[in-house]
């Protein structure tokens, strides 16, 4: 946070290389974000806009939000506001085909696990990020989940967004949303599984 | 008393404090005894985690984003 200060003074000055660094750290998070709201040919557009929105109003931001989080709620509005103009809504495809239930085969007949989670090597964010090949892993997979899935996980753990504006953003229910999350996790977690107990991805 | 399937199914809203009072103690009673459900909220959590810390690098192609960005907004300092 206290970077991320630094960063703000520097852009609210002008400073060419502290407005490239933003856009190097979130620029990529951004498409990504729009590209299952407005399609890929539109995200671009998206990105581009929030960037000019951004630096026009960064003497606003206040800090109680991470800028991820706040650049996040900038590029939802300019994503509705790029649907609205070309009269199309947010087509979320929720019954993308999903595979095998990530906990698939885990269970007893009863519900009590056969198949139980290990422990892992690694036990906390930092120390699974600084592996590279596992931060690759976790990238690859990320861009593997089904759009709606992917979306709503760049969303609420990426961009720290509330489940009301997920909502809003998607048009699906809240409800809608904590199950597409879930799945999600479910999903990423397993993948994490896999390289804590083989070492590959 | 729920089984260790419907536990699972329940990690995120007991991630994202989206629990009814009962769920949560229903919930909280089986972690109470089962070690094992516990370790797979904890790594649910744990990748929760760090999905929010992953960093999205993007190839340097930042530089013509904001050249860009700066022909369409000559003066980017507000006021
Ligand atoms: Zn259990």
């Amino acid at each position: 946070m206290d970077n991320e200060f630094e960063l703000v003074r520097q852009i609210r000055r002008g400073d060419a290389a502290a407005c490239t660094a933003l856009i190097q750290a979130h620029h990529r998070f951004l498409v990504a974000m729009a590209t299952p709201l407005v399609g890929p040919a539109l995200a671009d557009d998206v990105a581009q806009e929030t960037w000019l929105k951004a630096f026009a109003a960064i003497g606003e931001f206040q800090g109680r939000s991470r800028l991820r989080t706040w650049l996040a709620r900038i590029a939802l509005n300019e994503a509705r506001a790029l649907l609205r103009r070309s009269r199309r809504e947010v087509s979320l495809d929720c019954d993308q085909p999903d595979g095998m239930p990530p906990l698939a085969g885990r269970f007893t007949a009863e519900g009590a696990w056969a198949r139980p989670p290990m422990d892992w090597h690694h036990d906390t964010p930092e120390a699974l990020l600084t592996e590279a090949e596992l931060l690759e892993c976790i990238r690859k997979h990320l861009f593997r989940l089904p759009d709606a899935q992917r979306a709503v996980v760049l969303m609420r753990e990426l961009g720290g967004l509330e489940f009301a504006e997920m909502a809003a953003a998607t048009g699906l229910s809240e409800g809608n949303v904590r199950v597409l999350l879930h799945r999600a996790r479910q999903r990423m977690h397993a993948m994490l599984e896999h390289f804590e107990e083989q070492g590959t991805c | 008393m729920l089984s260790c399937k419907q536990v699972t199914g329940l990690g995120s809203d007991l991630i994202d404090r989206q629990l009814t009072l009962r769920a949560h103690m229903a919930l909280l009673a089986h972690l109470g005894l089962c070690s094992r459900c516990r370790r797979y909220v904890r790594q649910l959590r744990l990748t929760s985690r760090t999905l929010q810390a992953l960093a999205m690098e993007d190839e340097p192609a930042s530089a013509e984003i904001l050249a860009r960005v700066r022909k369409r907004q000559p003066d980017p300092r507000p006021r």
